[in-house]
């Protein structure tokens, strides 16, 4: 499966020019997303979007106006959970009352695919996956089984989740987020909590290699807590994936959760010294479909030929990028690796 | 490569708690929907819903559950996934092994938890509930897996009304694709404040049993319910109990409104159109549609509209929300395991509370079980957000 064109909307400049010299820091334990101008959404629809709703159209549309797609795959956690709060709290504060329907159609996490669909007039194939961490990469295996025997056809994949009251509170409770951390000593400040985070990549696949940027090859996902599980799967997808390292990085989601720093440790290990290790949650903070960032940096890396030094964990020679190992994992129990290559 | 089959079945709603119970309901057109006696909702007066006939704590108990955080809609989908994994004779090591993928469903997940979220969410200093892990959409996939270890591909779909329809055509595609041998695919809703209050305000809830088809229809009855089937390929399924082969999916954006379908039915009429294109079937090889059939003004009219531009002659249907209630998220689930037991038992179990076709349409559902000859059924889900679902299950 091949890329070739994508979007992205992010807490670092990533829309349009794209500068990930410098980076935007977070504040109050959180990394908010910079929002482009939507153009081509009726004011009256944009005005009843939540920001997931919102980030999905400015990065979806855009790729939508220039292709014709056979279909829209969005992998999202919480999608419209923004609205979802807000009917909730109607429902509770005026006691199952007479309530207005708008924020309850609007919650139904499907949102951004039904709503990209309606605005670009879009009835081919049209799915939601919401497993929280694995949500993008289900949508990812979505697309891969569609191309799979029909190369010709192109797909609108992407990922989107927003830093929604509800989720924040309920993760902050449960002890995923820190209020207190920055994504300035994001790695360093070693304490069993992270910073929140949201954005959303999209891209268009299909099965052709003409002019594409980067190609998926291996898409893996499963769940687990045993270490020794994760391990041992991560070195059967590097044996039948990537057996060869020459001018490969290694993207690693980790997030400065001490509780789940040694599940990435313990994968970079699998290379011993001879690979770079490059990180990037410091730039968009957690959230579970934050692996949609990282194949969209896995596609800049593979552009430029480098990342800028604050990605890079250690020192490295690396003068030439061709393919990109992308290990992430969600609250320590689901665990994707991604294969790409030029 | 051989046909997808059907190998295992689970299944909970209002008309029952194992397969044998639904087929004598849908038989003798026993609908379960009633007044709720265990949802907290002061709809429960007004509003006639297709509640299951077992309190949360008796779930629990009946499953040897102990776990605290554990959700009425986690509870029913692991009481379904039980059932079809028995009857598949699914063993834990290959319950554990990386072929077998587990892809479930919901448009309501925790969220049964109304009045606990709202406090966590809005009231983050008090005690927290333990619920926190348990609201999300994917909160009862992650629950089974976690039952049962699953080792291979998991997934939750959430498109709304048609989501765990999605569920069975995403797993036959893994054993297509052979990114699966094993799946156990289907989906899960439990009646909430919150789908109440929903549904409640856009007006579109009758306070009489449902009438799918029907010109004096008044809306839909909300519902609850689990469904999971396995699947594996022919192939691997010497010497199993084969109910039925799944032979055709199809699926579309009717891209009109986010909670209506357009006046042609295009979403539909395209979604059933893949469909018979993936089963490499013609219309006139359909026997029965299990029609989505809500109730609603807008669904019935639109659907029968679809049925019609698609089929020269509308094959027999009918609707079997008018017994369990209107299950969102697991209903394309709960209306395939019944368009299975049509086609094992070569039987159609009528539509109920009809009485007057729509005038516009003319379209009459079946109103009589009957025995008959079925090669090939097809089941239809349509949910907000434009999302189109069919399946078609063929005889083995």
């Amino acid at each position: 499966m091949y890329i070739h064109q994508h979007t992205c909307i992010s807490p670092q400049q990533t829309n349009g020019l794209i500068q990930l010299e410098e980076i935007s820091i977070s504040a109050d334990g959180k990394l908010l997303a910079k929002e482009p101008v939507l153009e081509g959404v009726p004011p009256a629809m944009l005005r009843r979007m939540s920001k997931a709703v919102r980030m999905g159209i400015g990065t979806g549309l855009p790729l939508l106006k220039n292709n014709v797609a056979d279909g829209i795959i969005i992998g999202t956690a919480n999608g419209g959970m923004e609205d979802c709060i807000i009917f909730l709290n109607q429902i509770v504060d005026y006691e199952e009352g007479l309530l207005a329907p708008a924020a309850f159609v609007q919650s139904t996490p499907n949102a951004i695919a039904g709503q990209l669909s309606l605005i670009t007039k879009n009835r081919g194939y049209n799915a939601t996956h919401v497993h929280n961490g694995l949500a993008f990469e289900n949508a990812l295996l979505d697309a891969q089984m569609l191309i799979s025997g029909h190369s010709h056809k192109s797909y609108l994949v992407g990922g989107v989740d927003e830093i929604s009251s509800y989720n924040y509170n309920i993760d902050c409770l449960a002890g995923w987020y820190s209020k207190i951390k920055t994504n300035k000593h994001l790695y360093t400040d070693k304490t069993p909590a992270t910073i929140a985070g949201e954005g959303a990549a999209m891209f268009i696949v299909n099965g052709s290699p003409v002019n594409a940027l980067a190609q998926i090859k291996a898409v893996s996902l499963f769940h687990s807590t045993d270490p020794g599980t994760v391990v041992g799967r991560f070195k059967d997808f590097i044996a039948e994936w990537a057996p060869v390292a020459d001018n490969t990085i290694f993207l690693s989601g980790e997030n400065g959760d001490l509780r789940q720093t040694p599940l990435y440790e313990s994968c970079e290990e699998v290379f011993g010294s001879a690979i770079p290790v490059a990180r990037f949650k410091h730039v968009t903070g957690e959230y579970p479909t934050a692996s949609s960032f990282a194949l969209w940096l896995a596609c800049y890396a593979l552009k430029e030929q480098n990342l800028p030094p604050h990605f890079y964990k250690n020192e490295h020679n690396l003068s030439q990028v061709d393919r990109i190992i992308i290990y992430n994992q969600y609250q320590g129990m689901q665990h994707s690796f991604i294969f790409v290559t030029q | 490569m051989g046909r997808i089959v059907v190998t295992g079945i689970g299944i909970i709603t209002a008309i029952g708690e194992v397969l044998s119970e639904h087929r004598t309901a849908l038989m003798n057109g026993k609908s379960g929907i009633g007044k709720a006696h265990f949802l907290r909702s002061k709809y429960i007066e007004k509003q006639p819903l297709g509640e299951i006939k077992m309190a949360t704590a008796a779930l629990a108990e009946k499953l040897n559950v102990t776990n605290a955080s554990a959700t009425r809609t986690d509870l029913i989908a692991f009481y379904a996934v039980q059932q079809a994994i028995a009857d598949a004779c699914l063993s834990e090591a290959v319950l554990s092994d990386a072929a077998t993928a587990l892809v479930g469903a919901s448009t309501v997940g925790g969220m049964c938890l109304t009045d606990e979220m709202y406090a966590d969410a809005n009231l983050p200093d008090q005690s927290a509930s333990p619920y926190l892990q348990s609201y999300s959409n994917s909160a009862n996939t992650l629950f089974l897996q976690q039952q049962l270890g699953i080792g291979g591909i998991v997934n939750t779909f959430n498109t709304a009304c048609s989501s765990s329809a999605n569920a069975i055509m995403y797993g036959a595609r893994l054993i297509k694709n052979g990114l699966a041998k094993k799946v156990i695919a289907g989906g899960v809703d439990s009646l909430s404040k919150y789908t109440i209050n929903g549904f409640n305000a856009l007006m579109i809830l009758s306070d009489k049993p449902c009438r799918p088809f029907d010109a004096g229809r008044k809306g839909l009855n909300l519902g609850e319910g689990a469904a999971f089937l396995v699947l594996e390929k022919e192939e691997d399924a010497a010497g199993k109990n084969i109910y039925a082969a799944v032979t055709g999916y199809g699926n579309s954006n009717d891209a009109f409104h986010a909670s209506a379908t357009s006046a042609d039915g295009e979403g539909p009429f395209l979604c059933m159109q893949r469909a018979l294109e993936v089963a490499g079937l013609k219309p006139g090889d359909i026997d029965f549609i299990n029609a989505h059939g809500t109730a609603t003004e807008n669904n019935d009219e639109t659907e029968s509209v679809a049925m019609l531009r698609l089929f020269e002659k509308v094959p027999a249907f009918a609707s079997t929300k008018s017994y369990t209630g209107h299950t969102l998220g697991a209903a394309g689930a709960v209306e395939a395991v019944y368009s299975i037991l049509g086609l094992q038992n070569q039987e159609i179990y009528p539509s109920l509370n009809f009485e007057e076709p729509i005038a516009s349409t003319m379209q009459v559902p079946v109103r009589k079980y009957k025995k008959t000859h079925l090669r090939h059924v097809m089941s239809n889900s349509f949910g907000f957000g434009g999302n189109c679902t069919s399946l078609v299950f063929s005889k083995i």
